[in-house]
């Protein structure tokens, strides 16, 4: 390439390089487990923005004008279902968008806890099952096909290398699976309590025992007469370790530490980062938790 | 009028009631919220028949039915139950997409878009009453509502900025401003005849609304909105008077935890009505301008998602005093017995009227409110 060629087709590469990145599928996603997937799955040809950050309850989220902005340019948008994001319908709405598609990640899945009979002395139950799936990296992989179908819907051209990803996420998936089940027979105890009722897919995968949660019914915090039972449990069950995320009230697992030796991990149910990888990864650092975590 | 309101309500209640339990919720059913706001009050106000004595009132209950209509357009309607009365307070449908360059449209009766505290309704208050300038300054007895359309466009600027734009068509009755009798034979008020429309009140006279806002947001979970209103509408059709509003307001919405933040919001108006009178010897209407000005500002520190405490004040030139100025302070807190759908709001309030110069001053008004909110019905996403 002559000395006149090259700052020429650097010029035209920089020309070109704000189309390409236009062509590239934008994606919205409810939480940053489902943009790491849709990162992994998408590769290249995706731009990917979580709504609900992991230090935020995903089940609380305000439809703020600047993330209708942001899914007014979206052309999917990847909800985590089982009536979790709510909100997301809202953002939606203000939107404004009528071309973006909406993918029900949970398609699929084997949904947990599915009531028999809902009603508000239940607590905040969730009528189509509990919607924390993606803490079982089996519906991890789940959800990956369900997003490398609806990116094919958008960007055909590159349907089959989606659909070759989140085959290949799949069998990470499988792998973090088969590590998680390692670990988790090391660990000392199985009996575990969790805050919120977030962890019954992460239990289901990985042989451990959610013996109670420290709120009574979903969404209505500890009474002293819950806690008092709690500890009660915690002693003829030996369990050993409370699982709680950052958004809560730390006073229950502070009370159940001092009463009955209960060890409190605080992680988040969510990944760090939208990431491709990030979703994988959490399951590594929940595994280092509990590890440490686990022993009194 | 009482009894066949109070039969309508029932009659629109048993019908939702009843399709509620005759097909499959959420499918074709609309969601179904109840939300009850009695209240315990305390004032030493000078004439108030329950002055310095405790007053136990159902308050207003309301009933808010919406619901998708079709993938485009979605229905809101809230019926309020007060005093055994019922009343349509907003029935409106929205169509939310589909429209070219992303406008936005809605119609029917709904609370007006002035300023971020009218169009909310009173129970996601803080505190237990709206501000004395908002009811002195803004058209409406209770709240600036009316039936009209708007049409509304969205802009999205660098950072993500959302720029929101909307002017509204009024049908503009809530502008009317009863004018007193002279009880001069050619006043038109005293030919007409008693209850007669000798002012043609009820003759239509469009109003219009326009607002501009921005949000910027702050990080990933907090934000700050500034926006400017200006309504004008007719407040006497035969006078030909009118009144206008400029307002302006800011929220800010800043997290300082997961779980925590604090709300600081304001609006500042300036008033500009022509106030009608009758000249009997000239046998013509006259008016009269007023500009008066104020505005109020409150912070509301949320500590955890069931308590909050805060404070507010606010100052206003008030025109029924001949401008002089009226101000009030108050403090309130609200505790949530387990989540939401229950939650208890104390309120204190000490208002100073407005008095003239050279009067002596009246004494301040103390009121004191314990409010409790329960709800029914399905949770939304809430709104910045």
């Amino acid at each position: 390439m002559s000395r006149r060629a090259f700052p020429a087709a650097l010029a035209l590469a920089a020309l070109l390089l704000p189309a390409a990145a236009l062509a590239k599928v934008r994606v919205a996603a409810s939480t940053t487990d489902l943009a790491s997937i849709a990162n992994s799955v998408g590769g290249e040809q995706v731009e990917v923005f979580s709504i609900a950050k992991p230090n935020a309850d995903p089940h609380r989220i305000e439809a703020l004008p600047s993330y209708m902005v942001k899914v007014s340019r979206a052309q999917v948008f990847l909800e985590v279902g089982l009536q979790l994001d709510q909100w997301a319908d809202a953002i939606i709405d203000g939107s404004r968008n009528d071309k973006v598609l909406k993918v029900d990640c949970s398609q699929g899945v084997n949904v947990l806890e599915k009531p028999a009979k809902v009603d508000a002395s239940m607590g905040d139950v969730h009528p189509n099952g509990n919607p924390h799936y993606w803490l079982d990296p089996r519906n991890g992989a789940i959800a990956a096909r369900n997003i490398a179908e609806g990116l094919a819907r958008v960007d055909p051209a590159h349907a089959a290398e989606f659909r070759a990803r989140a085959e290949a996420f799949g069998k990470d998936c499988d792998a973090a699976y088969e590590r998680g089940k390692a670990v988790a027979a090391k660990l000392p105890g199985r009996a575990i309590f969790t805050y919120h009722r977030s962890w019954p897919y992460f239990a289901d995968a990985f042989g451990l025992e959610v013996v109670d949660t420290v709120e009574p019914v979903p969404g209505i915090p500890p009474t002293a007469r819950h806690l008092s039972d709690l500890v009660q449990v915690a002693k003829a069950r030996k369990v050993a370790l409370l699982l709680q995320e950052p958004y809560f009230s730390q006073d229950g697992g502070q009370f159940l530490a001092r009463q009955a030796g209960v060890r409190v991990v605080t992680a988040s149910s969510a990944c760090d980062a939208d990431a491709a990888g990030s979703y994988l990864a959490h399951f590594d650092a929940l595994f280092r938790l509990l590890e440490g975590g686990a022993t009194r | 009028m009482r009894a066949s309101s109070l039969l309508a309500g029932a009659t629109a209640l048993c019908a939702v009631l009843a399709l509620a339990t005759s097909t499959r919720a959420g499918v074709v059913n609309p969601n179904i919220s109840l939300i009850g706001q009695p209240v315990l009050r305390w004032t030493d106000a000078p004439g108030d028949p329950a002055r310095e004595r405790f007053v136990l009132d159902a308050g207003e209950t309301e009933l808010m039915l919406d619901s998708y209509l079709n993938p485009y357009a979605y229905g809101t309607a809230v019926l309020s139950f007060s005093d055994g009365a019922v009343d349509v307070e907003e029935a409106f449908f929205q169509i939310l997409r589909g429209l070219p360059a992303g406008l936005g449209i809605k119609g029917g009766k709904y609370r007006v878009g002035f300023g971020k505290l009218n169009p909310a309704h009173p129970h996601t208050y803080p505190f237990a009453d709206r501000p004395h300038v908002l009811a002195a300054y803004l058209p409406g007895s209770d709240s600036f509502d009316d039936t009209g359309l708007q049409v509304s466009e969205q802009l999205a600027l660098p950072h993500d900025v959302a720029l929101t734009a909307s002017a509204d068509w009024l049908q503009g009755d809530s502008f009317r401003v009863p004018r007193a009798s002279t009880g001069l034979a050619n006043d038109p008020l005293v030919t007409a005849g008693a209850g007669r429309d000798g002012d043609r009140a009820l003759e239509p006279r469009p109003a219009g609304l326009a607002r501009l806002s921005a949000f910027v947001p702050i990080g990933d979970r907090s934000g700050l909105e500034l926006g400017s209103s200006y309504p004008q509408g007719t407040n006497n059709v035969a006078a030909a008077t009118r009144t206008s509003v400029l307002g302006g307001d800011a929220k800010l919405k800043y997290w300082t935890s997961a779980n925590a933040y604090v709300l600081v919001q304001a609006e500042a108006l300036a008033l500009d009505r022509e106030q009608a009178g009758w000249d009997g010897a000239a046998a013509a209407y006259t008016r009269t301008t007023v500009r008066p000005s104020g505005g109020y500002a409150f912070v509301d520190m949320n500590f955890n998602p069931r308590y909050d405490a805060g404070a507010s004040f606010e100052r206003f030139q008030d025109p029924a005093a001949g401008g002089a100025n009226a101000s009030a302070v108050g403090a309130f807190a609200g505790l949530a017995l387990m989540e939401e759908t229950t939650s208890f709001r104390l309120g204190w309030e000490r208002y100073l009227p407005a008095h003239a110069a050279g009067v002596p001053a009246p004494d301040a008004v103390n009121t004191v409110t314990v409010r409790v909110l329960w709800s029914m019905g399905p949770h939304k996403a809430h709104q910045f």
